[in-house]
C-alpha cells in the first residue's frame, strides 16, 4: 500500500509538471519535452509489466484530457511500458539480478542514456506517427521526433544528475 | 480448454497491452469522427477546472499588455463611431434610407458574447482552445469564434460551462474565405508548420488580387458575418494540377497571444444548415 501512495506522488508530480509547464514550452515550433516519462522510466526493474502498463496508460491519458490528444499520449505511454524491461536488460551488465530503479547509482552514465534514449526515442516516434496519422510530410515527422527526443533527453539527464548529488 | 486457459494466463501482460491499446485507438478515433463526450477533453470538468485555476493566476502578469490593447481597440472603436455617427445623421437627413430597418435586421440575425480562452496550444497538428463559455450560457457548436484582429475559429464541442475549439491551426479546420474585392471565394486549411501561416486552397484562376490584398470571410456558411478579416495574401502558387491557385495567407490573428474572444452565431443557423443538409 504504500509503495502505491508513493507512486501515486510521483505520478501526479509527473502529470502537473507536463500539462502545467512542459506541454507549454516548445523549442523551435517543432520540440516538446515530455518529461513525464521518466515517472515510466523510474520503475523499479521488477515491477510487474501489468502495473507498469496500467500506471502508463493512466498518466497517458491525463495528458491526453489536457492536451485535447484523447488515445494518443495513452497509447504511446503504455507501448513504451511494455518495451521497457526488454530494452532496460540491453544495458544492465551480465550477472546483475537485484532488483533496483533505473538511475546513475547502479547504472553507469553511458548505460542510463542509452536506456533512456531508446526509450525516449521510441515513445516520441509512436507519439508522432499517432498524431499525424500519414507518412505525408515525412522530414516534417523525422524532425519533430529527432528534436522532441533530445529535448526530452536533455531534461531527464540534468533531473538525473541533480539528483545524483544528493548520495 | 486448459491448455487455452493456461495460454492465457501465461501472456495476460500481452493481452492487457492490447486491451489498453484497443482503448487508446477507439479515444482516438472517436474524438475525431464523432462530436459527443467531452469528458477527455480540456473542455471536460477535470481538466477544465484545473485550467481555470491556473489561468486565474496567470492572467494578472498579462494586464499591462491586454490592457494597451484594449485601449488602442478603443480608440478606434470610438473613432468608427464617431465616422458612422456622422454618416447616419446625413442619411438621416436625406431619408435616402430606412435606417431603423437598416440597423434592425443587422442586429437580428448575429448574436454576440465574450468569452477567455482558458487554454490554447500551437504545435500540434491538431490544436485546440478551450473557453470558459458553454451550453450553459448559449455556446453550441459551429459558432464563429474571433478577437478584435482577425477570425479565430469554429466552436466544436461544449460542455456545460466550457466549448472547445477548433482553431485555424488545425487540420479539420475549413473556413470559407474570400480575396477582398474578388468575388471567387474558397476555403481556409492548415496544414501544421508555422502558426503564423494558413493556406487558401483551389482559389479559381480568374480571380483578380495580387500579393498584400486582404483575405476576409466570404459570409455564405452561416458560422460567419461577411467581411471579417482573416489575413493577408504573402505568396501566390499554382496549385499541383495547375488548374488553381494555392495562396499563402499570414493570419492577423497571433494565436500564442490569444487571452479575450468573441463568439458569433447566427440566428438563422438552424434553418440554413437544415436547408444544406436536406439537399444531401
Amino acid at each position: 500500500m504504500n509503495t502505491f501512495l508513493n507512486q501515486l506522488k510521483y505520478f501526479l508530480i509527473a502529470a502537473a509538471a507536463q500539462v502545467l509547464i512542459f506541454n507549454h514550452i516548445h523549442l523551435f515550433g517543432y520540440a516538446t519535452a515530455y518529461i513525464y516519462l521518466l515517472f515510466i522510466l523510474k520503475m523499479p526493474r521488477f515491477a510487474t509489466r501489468n502495473r507498469q502498463m496500467l500506471w502508463a496508460f493512466a498518466l497517458g491519458t491525463v495528458v491526453d484530457m489536457f492536451g485535447n490528444t484523447p488515445g494518443i499520449h495513452a497509447a504511446a505511454a503504455t507501448a513504451v511500458a511494455f518495451l521497457r524491461n526488454y530494452i532496460l536488460a540491453m544495458f544492465i551488465p551480465n550477472g546483475m539480478t537485484e532488483d533496483f530503479t533505473p538511475g546513475t547509482r547502479v547504472l553507469r552514465w553511458s548505460a542510463y542514456i542509452g536506456y533512456t534514449a531508446f526509450c525516449i526515442a521510441l515513445f516520441c516516434t509512436a507519439l508522432f506517427m499517432l498524431e499525424v496519422f500519414t507518412l505525408s510530410r515525412p522530414l516534417h515527422l523525422a524532425i519533430s521526433v529527432t528534436s522532441s527526443t533530445l529535448l526530452t533527453l536533455l531534461f531527464t539527464t540534468v533531473i538525473e544528475s541533480l539528483n545524483g548529488h544528493n548520495r | 480448454m486448459r491448455a487455452l486457459f493456461n495460454f492465457l494466463v501465461k501472456h495476460n501482460d500481452w493481452f492487457l497491452f492490447m486491451l489498453l491499446e484497443v482503448i487508446s485507438l477507439v479515444l482516438l478515433v472517436r474524438f475525431n469522427n464523432y462530436q459527443g463526450a467531452t469528458f477527455f477533453t480540456s473542455a471536460g470538468s477535470v481538466a477544465g477546472n484545473v485550467y481555470n485555476i491556473f489561468l486565474d493566476a496567470g492572467r494578472y502578469f498579462h494586464l499591462k499588455t491586454e490592457n494597451d490593447g484594449l485601449l488602442s481597440q478603443n480608440l478606434a472603436l470610438t473613432r468608427e463611431v464617431s465616422e458612422l455617427k456622422e454618416q447616419l445623421a446625413e442619411y438621416r437627413n436625406n431619408q435616402l434610407l430606412q435606417t431603423d430597418s437598416l440597423v434592425n435586421s443587422i442586429k437580428s440575425e448575429y448574436t454576440y458574447q465574450t468569452a477567455n480562452v482558458i487554454s490554447n496550444s500551437l504545435n500540434k497538428v491538431n490544436n485546440y482552445i478551450t473557453l470558459n463559455k458553454g451550453s450553459n450560457d448559449g455556446v453550441r457548436s459551429e459558432m464563429g469564434v474571433f478577437n478584435s484582429e482577425g477570425v479565430v475559429g469554429v466552436v466544436y464541442l461544449t460542455s456545460k460551462n466550457r466549448a472547445l475549439v477548433i482553431p485555424l491551426l488545425n487540420s479539420k479546420s475549413s473556413i470559407s474565405c474570400r480575396v477582398k474585392g474578388s468575388d471567387s471565394f474558397c476555403s481556409l486549411s492548415w496544414d501544421g508548420g508555422d502558426p503564423r501561416y494558413s493556406n487558401l486552397i483551389d482559389l479559381p484562376r480568374y480571380a483578380q488580387f495580387e500579393q498584400g490584398d486582404t483575405v476576409v470571410t466570404s459570409g455564405f456558411s452561416s458560422i460567419f458575418p461577411g467581411d471579417l478579416p482573416v489575413g493577408t495574401v504573402e505568396r501566390i502558387d499554382d496549385s499541383a494540377d495547375g488548374m488553381f491557385y494555392t495562396v499563402r495567407v499570414k493570419l492577423f490573428v497571433d494565436f500564442s497571444k490569444l487571452t479575450s474572444v468573441f463568439i458569433v452565431g447566427s440566428e438563422n443557423y438552424e434553418e440554413q444548415s437544415y436547408l444544406e443538409q436536406s439537399k444531401n
